[in-house]
């Protein structure tokens, strides 16, 4: 075994670890603002950036990868457990170094995204990462952006140590239940899970007081005009923060020097595995927000890849527009100022499938509209449908010079397909609209039917053709097109 | 009779131009400004050539900046670079509407002048973004980095200030293939901008041979989900012209 990893190439080594990291899905290089320096290889953009999308549409910013896919556990739902039969390979701290800059070099990438399964025992799969990863900011002066897990289990020392390097860390949670976890991954304890996110927390509000700065980490900037945010009205608050958060300036020699997880920490939730409602899947990533200040919750639908009698079997299509709508709360709750237990409850525990979140939440609030364009609040404007963080900010800002008007409000970026039926500029409605339930849920369903069918269904249409075999499992690729041009087929 | 005030495709010239038209004493009504090349002429107009002159130039910059604000200025800086026709007459415009404003004039996207400017400038900045994001390095002799891009608007002065701060001691350069324009950048130097004569760019367009290039594209087949595969949505979100350049889509 030893001696086959050993001849294994690099191709190959990256090939298994970046396939096997595939179904992380935190690759976000957002949150870290960092200047290059001479002589070192990079900087840390604020809002992130995607270098290409992979077939799947989703961003890829980071050199997603796992250090090892040797993994002594063996969780139900997971590609690389012990009792698949799977390639596997570990790379050498050399190689994940020389693969990072030389990407980077070449623009392919933000940064790296370490991962890894548990070999030998956490502590030691620990100890392999840091030193990756030290190496990297040392030997290879590399100033990027890089996103570590923490591993469950590993000692708090190291963790510490990694915070002082990486730019964001993760504990992926997995599953929202504490029965799920214990169903599906046995290996991994909830208390477990929580240690390292606590203890990251800790770390993260200590560096920040430290260096003059409000202990809670920073929201989108809109956030400070909405009076109600899940983390302004936080029963989880440990200290205290400002009503308005202010900044001390320390002068630059009393600042210490090594950041400490400056882009925040995340956690990633599987969805679609167990019998979670939506409910129960918002209020966790509500209370994760307010108990351990996370930047961001992923959600990820779960593709069957084991055969298992606990899981969805396989070739069960993953729940991507449940994901989608989850994601969509989720901006709700970060951006917009919206409370889990608005958007949904007990007795309604799952999202509309026909209808996004908000349009949802807005048809069971008519007696809230319709709002007047050139009066209303901030924070009233984003309930609307059809508005968001942009437009509302234009609205607000432009009004000062003048009335708005439908047309304005059409180049301002506002959707009034779906707004129509909310607002009024002036005091008129865009048409005659009677504020009915059942009319405007009508009207709305109509404009997003189709949209919702292709989130769906991302990969159907195909040519209806005499020859093929529609139950044929395997794609049609470039060269069965070509040949069945040339009739060599 | 209209009078239409011309000069080249360049930011220097730009500005003289709306410094010349202003001067005229036309009347803002009376006056059109458009960067060349002219096209179509029109009938029962004058047409007035203007050569960039470095005092006017600053002397508008100068006025925009102060009488404006810093932000307006980087808007019509962006803009200047667009690919659109009409985004000379929409700069003077909009410095009319900012004199008389000031600088919340940024904010009035009501107004037909200041709303043009925004899309305009808009348009440049993402396409901007879209050009850091995806820009691939090929890595030639001598560690030296080149990149080709055929963007539409003129983005190679707003893309290098980012890939300076972030490739502070490499060797690279960024060539725009339809302008025959570059961007160099010396290790741990300042970087410029220049034209690239026919031989230049030929020399600069030779195939490597990248064991990184091969490595990058097992890289990219991996990462995606076969279960979620959404062409749709990629083309969404990376539009196939940007793709031209990009090795892993070859």
């Amino acid at each position: 075994m030893e001696t086959a990893a050993c001849k294994m190439t690099l191709q190959e080594k990256l090939n298994i670890l970046a396939d096997a990291a595939k179904y992380d899905v935190a690759c976000t290089s957002s949150g870290s603002s960092r200047r290059g320096k001479k002589g070192y290889l990079g900087n840390a953009v604020s809002s992130g950036i995607c270098h290409s999308f992979s077939s799947d549409g989703r961003c890829i910013s980071l050199l997603k990868i796992l250090f090892t896919n040797e993994c002594i556990f063996d969780c139900k739902y997971c590609l690389n457990r012990s009792s698949n039969d799977q390639p596997r390979a570990t790379f050498t701290p050399e190689e994940v170094c020389t693969l990072v800059t030389e990407f980077y070099r070449r623009n392919y990438i933000e940064g790296l995204f370490l991962s890894s399964g548990i070999m030998k025992s956490p502590t030691y799969t620990m100890e392999q990462m840091y030193q990756a990863v030290y190496l990297l900011r040392t030997k290879y002066k590399f100033n990027g952006y890089i996103h570590v897990k923490a591993i469950p289990g590993a000692p708090e020392e190291l963790i510490a140590r990694m915070g002082y390097l990486a730019d964001r860390m993760s504990v992926n949670i997995e599953l929202p239940t504490t029965e799920g976890l214990s169903k599906l991954a046995p290996h991994k304890k909830p208390e477990n899970l929580v240690k390292p996110l606590r203890q990251i927390q800790d770390g993260i509000t200590s560096h920040r007081l430290a260096i003059g700065k409000d202990p809670q980490m920073e929201r989108s900037n809109s956030s400070k005009y909405l009076p109600h945010t899940i983390f302004r009205e936080n029963p989880y608050r440990r200290l205290p923060s400002g009503s308005d958060p202010v900044s001390v300036h320390l002068p630059a020699s009393a600042r210490c020097q090594a950041h400490f997880v400056p882009a925040g920490q995340s956690t990633q939730m599987i969805i679609g595995a167990t019998g979670e409602n939506d409910l129960q899947l918002l209020s966790t990533t509500q209370k994760l927000y307010q108990m351990y200040d996370l930047k961001r919750v992923f959600f990820s639908a779960y593709v069957p890849l084991n055969e298992d009698a606990l899981l969805p079997a396989i070739g069960t299509a993953p729940p991507l527009l449940r994901e989608h709508r989850l994601y969509q709360a989720d901006w709700l709750l970060r951006y917009y100022g919206f409370h889990a237990e608005e958007l949904l409850s007990p007795e309604r525990p799952n999202f509309n499938i026909l209808l996004d979140p908000k349009c949802d939440w807005a048809l069971r609030h008519l007696e809230y509209f319709p709002v007047e364009i050139n009066r209303a609040s901030y924070a009233d404007l984003l309930r609307v449908p059809g508005i968001g963080t942009k437009s509302a900010g234009r609205i607000v800002k432009s009004r000062r010079g003048g009335l708005l008007d439908f047309q304005h409000l059409k180049k301002i970026g506002v959707v009034l397909k779906r707004a129509k039926y909310f607002i009024t500029c002036n005091g008129k409605m865009m048409h005659r609209i009677p504020i009915k339930e059942d009319f405007i849920t009508r009207q709305l369903i109509r404009t997003d039917s189709k949209k919702n069918w292709e989130i769906e269904h991302p990969q159907t249409y195909r040519q209806l053709s005499l020859f093929d075999d529609f139950h044929f499992q395997s794609e049609i690729t470039m060269e069965d097109s070509h040949k069945s041009i040339l009739g060599q087929l | 009779m209209t009078t239409i005030f011309t000069c080249k495709d360049q930011f220097d010239d730009m500005m003289t131009c709306i410094y010349d038209a202003w001067a005229s004493r036309l009347g803002h009504s009376n006056i059109r400004l458009k960067a060349e090349p002219v096209g179509n002429l029109e009938l029962f107009c004058e047409y007035r050539h203007v050569d960039s002159d470095p005092e006017k130039t600053a002397s508008v910059i100068r006025s925009i900046q102060k009488k404006i604000s810093p932000y307006a200025y980087s808007m019509i800086y962006k803009a200047a670079m667009s690919d659109q026709e009409d985004k000379l007459d929409a700069i003077y415009r909009f410095v009319v509407a900012g004199f008389h404003y000031g600088a919340s004039v940024t904010d009035y996207l009501q107004e037909p002048v200041v709303m043009r400017i925004f899309e305009l400038s808009r348009k440049v900045a993402n396409e901007a973004h879209y050009h850091r994001e995806f820009i691939r390095f090929a890595n030639m002799e001598h560690r030296i980095l080149v990149s080709h891009i055929e963007p539409k608007a003129n983005v190679l002065t707003l893309v290098a200030p980012h890939f300076a701060d972030r490739l502070p001691s490499e060797n690279w350069m960024i060539i725009d293939d339809t302008r025959n324009l570059a961007i160099v950048h010396p290790a741990d130097c300042d970087y410029y901008l220049t034209d690239l004569s026919q031989k230049e760019m030929d020399r600069l367009s030779q195939k490597t041979n990248d064991p990184f290039v091969e490595l990058w594209k097992g890289f990219f087949e991996n990462i995606g989900i076969k279960e979620r595969r959404n062409p749709k949505c990629q083309r969404n979100m990376l539009p196939l012209w940007y793709r031209k350049h990009m090795p892993e889509f070859h």
